[in-house]
């Protein structure tokens, strides 16, 4: 006799362009903690500091809970450009299954994406803030960008667009069920350098997680070269606990662009 | 800046009767020598051109900067180039540059309250803002009062402004105010807020000593006498949400419970943070349904759209423990648990590009769209008192 496990499945449907009912313990929060994991991992996956995209809304989803294994969201969502451009309405549509294992980081993803730029238009962006990038003097002076006021120097723009893209590595691996990460400021420049052509950039992000409010800086060292799969390494420096501050490690290189960019 | 200023009344003085500057363009010229100073004078002296020397060398291998009116630009450059005579263009368009100059300073004006030089469209130290306090009381005695309800940690004061009537500008203001004062706590945390100016922009806490501890500061977001120590909280002094040694431990939250336990009658209480672009209600402390939830939840999905309605800004709505997380110990669970039925938390722009780090343009189009929100509650408010 076969004994089946039941799958608690706690299932929450969310229609499109509204709130609709909230089971009790779910909600939209965790809808938008996978739409954020999905899309860290897409921009890390697209390699592309010129083509990065934010969540705009969720639009609808259903997520079923298992208590022993984790975590099951499928969802749809649309996204906006991070770098608004005058007068482009680019509102992007996304899909995607997020697991997220049971308190582990690293949720598995799969998720596709409307064609947004045309791939030809994204190589022709990305080298030409590869060339505004080789431009930049001394970059290793800058400290905190943005600055307390949020402002961020027009030249400076694409060092930043670089950082989010590693920061996105990181974001990722890291969120779980119950965190989720923003990218605060890149508070300071270790190294820029062009290595074979690439560009060798080590630097400190602020990484805000929101359900314990902390503030983590993660050190990252990228290489990229427009078109060639991104290099990530990090270690971010963990809260500090009466036993002693910990560090967390990782590091990757992204597989080559997929078919479904 | 100053130097534009400088350059307008440089204008103003050396040419008379020429007031539009289009296509008239700033031509930096390198003399090198005697021979090149001369040419150069020629040039100037010439009537066909009519140029204008602004700056003129006092020495060899200095710049002069002459302004060149846009129908001479082409002859001038071939002239130069003929000459040998080494330049480059400082200024393409000079009308350009003044119009935007015009236009900047009036954006400052429009971001001034007529009267004093407070700019709302910037951020400023804690004395500034208590200062603008100050000024709107002392500009407005019968509107207006600043009220002092104690001292943070580090004994900064704590003011509130108390608005109890108003100046018949805007008519639902005014009803509001026929019926209810409002009391405005602009800085609840003064010493995590000069901190934040003076070391550290990313600090949250307050900054009160945890004995035993190197950790600074209570999260007095999660100090409040509402489930206190619950869930969503840390007993870790090292952590941002660390809930402090007990419930109103931290002076500046129990200044604003004393201050409303002594008055008695508030009906609203609405707590203002960034980032995430939320409009939430109780409970954080738990999943179980607030009594009035139906009702709180209509008021905020209205003032959501109104808030909307200004630029598209989109907020959610729901209670805190299930659009954020569980958080107790929280300000609004406090505020209903005390019989202050409407009770709401703005998380304010944006919902993440900036998070914590918002651009200071976007001050004032975020105090416009929340005012709208804010506006939409008290009408509430106001015609459902109890």
């Amino acid at each position: 006799m076969l004994l089946l496990l039941a799958q608690e499945a706690v299932a929450l449907a969310v229609p499109a362009g509204a709130g609709g009912p909230v089971d009790a313990g779910l909600g939209r929060g965790l809808l938008q903690q996978a739409a954020q994991a999905a899309l860290h991992f897409f921009n890390f996956r697209a390699g592309s500091p010129s083509a990065l995209r934010v969540l705009a809304s969720v639009q609808e989803g259903r997520a079923w809970v298992n208590p022993e294994k984790g975590c099951k969201v499928e969802l749809v969502f649309s996204t906006e450009r991070y770098n608004p451009q005058k007068g482009e309405e680019h509102l992007g549509k996304c899909s995607a299954q997020v697991f997220f294992k049971n308190q582990k980081p690293r949720p598995a993803i799969n998720v596709t994406c409307t064609r947004l730029t045309e791939k030809k238009k994204r190589q022709q962006e990305d080298y030409l803030l590869y060339k505004q990038m080789k431009q930049l003097k001394n970059p290793l002076d800058v400290v905190s960008i943005p600055d307390s006021h949020g402002h961020i120097d027009p030249s400076l723009r694409p060092m930043w667009d670089l950082a989010f893209l590693g920061s996105s590595y990181v974001m990722w691996e890291k969120t779980t069920q119950f965190s989720r990460y923003n990218l605060a400021q890149l508070s300071s420049v270790k190294q820029w350098k062009t290595h074979e052509g690439a560009i060798d950039f080590d630097y400190t992000v602020l990484l805000h997680e929101f359900s314990t409010q902390e503030i983590i800086p993660c050190r990252i060292h990228l290489v990229w070269y427009p078109g060639k799969p991104l290099k990530v390494k990090y270690i971010c420096q963990e809260l500090q606990t009466p036993e002693g501050s910990g560090t967390e490690e990782g590091s990757a290189v992204a597989p080559a662009q997929l078919s479904n960019f | 800046m100053r130097w534009l200023l400088l350059v307008a009344t440089l204008i103003g003085s050396s040419i008379c009767g020429r007031e539009k500057f289009l296509g008239d363009q700033v031509f930096r010229i390198n003399v090198r020598n005697g021979d090149e100073i001369s040419k150069l004078s020629w040039l100037v002296n010439s009537d066909n051109f009519k140029l204008n020397v602004w700056k003129s060398p006092s020495t060899f291998g200095r710049p002069v900067d002459v302004l060149v009116p846009s129908v001479s630009v082409q002859s001038v450059k071939s002239f130069l180039a003929s000459q040998g005579l080494e330049y480059s263009v400082t200024i393409e368009d000079l009308q350009a540059l003044l119009d935007n100059e015009d236009e900047e300073m009036q954006q400052n004006e429009g971001q001034e309250r007529s009267g004093s030089d407070f700019n709302y469209g910037a951020y400023h130290s804690l004395e500034a803002i208590y200062h603008e306090m100050d000024s709107i009381a002392t500009d407005f005695p019968d509107l207006a009062s600043r009220v002092k309800i104690g001292c943070s940690f580090e004994k900064r004061p704590m003011y509130v402004l108390k608005i109890a009537s108003d100046y018949q500008k805007d008519p639902a203001l005014t009803s509001i105010l026929e019926k209810m004062d409002i009391f405005l706590l602009p800085v609840a945390n003064p010493d995590g807020y000069v901190y934040t100016q003076t070391h550290n922009r990313m600090w949250r806490k307050t900054r009160s000593f945890n004995p035993g501890s190197p950790c600074v500061g209570t999260d007095p977001n999660r100090n409040w006498n509402a489930s206190f120590a619950g869930q969503g909280t840390s007993a870790n002094p090292c952590s941002e949400v660390y809930h402090g040694p007990h419930a109103n431990s931290e002076v500046e939250v129990k200044s604003v419970v004393d201050f409303i336990q002594n008055h008695g009658n508030f009906k609203c209480f609405i707590d203002l943070h960034s980032y995430s672009q939320l409009l939430m209600y109780p409970y954080g402390y738990t999943v179980k349904k607030a009594r009035d939830a139906d009702e709180l939840d209509e008021v905020a999905q209205r003032a959501a759209k109104a808030l909307a309605s200004v630029s598209g800004t989109e907020y959610q709505v729901g209670p805190t423990c299930t659009t954020v997380y569980p958080a107790s110990g929280s300000s609004i669970d406090w505020a209903y648990d005390n019989g202050i039925k409407y009770a709401f938390t703005f998380e304010l722009r944006d919902t993440g590009h900036y998070g914590f780090l918002l651009p200071a343009n976007q001050i004032i189009p975020t105090a416009e769209e929340t005012w709208l929100g804010l506006k939409t509650i008290m009408e509430h408010v106001r015609d459902h008192l109890y």
